[in-house]
């Protein structure tokens, strides 16, 4: 483990999960099939279309999720959870990156047992549900452009969503509430996907987006 | 200045190595392209001085002209660190290994340490009682105000565009979109190819992690039409300049200095020359490295 893990990450533990993301085409990462970490087993089977399904046990950190390689702040994504069931730590979320400014983003449906927080900035109310507004801050730490201290984003539902039907996540809602909180986006825009996400948890699920 | 001691003429085909023979053969009677490259017995390389050939860089065509410097053949490694500053900050620890943890200041005060070791006059002064006005960063919690001994002989970091022009061959550039090469595999030690195995896909901090990826020793890619190596990937190389968006080069302040070459972790158009990155002064990770230049 590197030294700026012991420095910085202990104190961010859920909110320093990173995700990881099948291609966002629909192209399997067969790679990262069955990984294990730290004894738990990950098993991730990149489905047809936008479909995936994960089921984990006592992991370590790890991410599977499905989206888009090229993010976008005026999409809708639409998912059903067929199966969300999650024992301890795990997010149901939008993840994404945008460059110029550098900024990881999420929108929080669902979790386990830890509901992620950070500084408060505000409410915004979209899809039939209010999410509460937080950034976080990480500081010298891993991202698409090498070791960098950077913003967080986050809106996180104020209860869960219910899993098991079609449902969307209006992102422009979020956008332009972080905005008027003065929570700018970059200019360039990363992979956006819809993640399943876990971290010294055990659980599964099975996710279709489109 | 200090004569360099020792001066190694290589003299290589390099050119013809670099751009593959099967591709482009020399003409009959022709003999193989030749470059003489000056080294020094500290693997310093000279650079002639010129304007910028490599058509991919953020300095063609712009009336930039360079002078002749030296350059490190190589980033600077945990050894020579060591050899001056007596402890290693690094988080994957190897002689060969490139140096890295360490900040922007940490560089400068190497810079100037191995000048007065050597005898030269330190190009830096460093007055960490005065905290810099021009440092606009929200993070940066040292902000020593650092200043050129204009005309010193000593080690000193690279101007971004002094580093452009080396990593993109100088007055034998080839205009390759990474230092050395067209293929980022060929030359860089970047986040697919720096662990136990091959990644595909996105980019993945847990993939990249779990990969365990790292720093490679220094010298085992391909060199540029220079004979310089890792200038893309392995770590990124710290610059002196100020980092603001527009003209490089023309911020006299800011939140963020110049980083250069991609590292390890970061996604492969960090790798590409003409990439600008930046990192606060005070900022250190596992990719952040250095190498030093000189005047010539």
């Amino acid at each position: 483990m590197f030294k700026w893990n012991k420095k910085f990450l202990t104190a961010f533990l859920a909110a320093t999960m990173i995700l990881s993301s099948f291609a966002a085409t629909a192209s399997a990462n067969t790679y990262w099939q069955n990984w294990t970490d730290g004894g738990g087993t990950v098993n991730a089977v990149n489905g047809s279309g936008g479909n995936y399904s994960v089921t984990w046990s006592n992991t370590g950190n790890f991410v599977v999720g499905k989206g888009w390689a090229t993010g976008s702040p005026s999409r809708t994504i639409n998912y059903n959870a067929g199966i969300w069931q999650p024992s301890g730590n795990a997010y149901l979320t939008l993840y994404g990156w945008t460059r110029n400014s550098l900024i990881e983003y999420y929108v929080v449906d669902s979790w386990g047992t830890y509901r992620p927080t950070g500084t408060h900035k505000g409410t915004v109310t979209s899809d039939g549900g209010t999410y509460d507004i937080y950034t976080t801050m990480r500081y010298n730490a891993p991202s698409i452009d090498g070791t960098q201290t950077f913003q967080q984003f986050w809106s996180v539902r104020q209860s869960k969503r219910a899993t098991g039907s079609n449902v969307a996540i209006t992102f422009s809602n979020h956008v332009n509430a972080w905005r008027s909180k003065g929570m700018n986006l970059g200019s360039s825009w990363s992979y956006q996907v819809l993640a399943t996400e876990g971290y010294q948890s055990s659980g599964s699920s099975n996710v279709t987006v489109w | 200045m200090r004569k360099p001691l020792l001066f190694l003429f290589l003299f290589t085909a390099l050119a013809a190595i670099v751009s593959g023979c099967a591709q482009d053969p020399p003409e009959k009677n022709e003999p193989p392209a030749v470059n003489e490259i000056e080294v020094t017995k500290d693997n310093l390389v000279l650079v002639k001085g010129g304007s910028f050939g490599n058509t991919k860089t953020n300095y063609y065509d712009k009336k930039v002209t360079i002078d002749d410097f030296y350059i490190g053949k190589y980033e600077v490694t945990q050894k020579e660190w060591m050899e001056i500053m007596g402890s290693n900050p690094s988080a994957f620890k190897g002689d060969q290994l490139p140096v890295e943890m360490v900040s922007w200041y940490d560089a400068v005060e190497y810079c100037n340490s191995r000048s007065i070791r050597e005898g030269l006059k330190p190009y830096y002064n460093v007055n960490k009682n005065k905290i810099d006005p021009n440092n606009k960063s929200e993070y940066d919690p040292i902000k020593w105000t650092v200043t050129i001994n204009e005309g010193a002989n000593g080690y000193r970091l690279p101007t971004e565009a002094e580093w452009e022009y080396a990593a993109s061959g100088g007055q034998l550039s080839k205009s390759y979109t990474y230092s050395g090469s067209n293929d980022a595999d060929e030359v860089a030690w970047y986040w697919r190819n720096a662990g136990d195995e091959y990644l595909s896909g996105d980019w993945n901090w847990p993939i990249i992690e779990t990969n365990k990826n790292r720093t490679q020793s220094i010298g085992l890619q391909k060199p540029n039409e220079l004979g310089l190596y890792d200038m893309s990937g392995n770590v990124r190389e710290w610059c002196w300049n100020w980092y603001a968006d527009g003209d490089p080069g023309s911020a006299s302040g800011g939140s963020f200095r110049v980083v250069k070459g991609g590292g390890w972790i970061g996604d492969v158009s960090n790798n590409e020359i003409s990439f600008r990155g930046k990192f606060e002064a005070s900022g250190f990770g596992p990719d952040q490295g250095f190498r030093v230049i000189r005047g010539a």
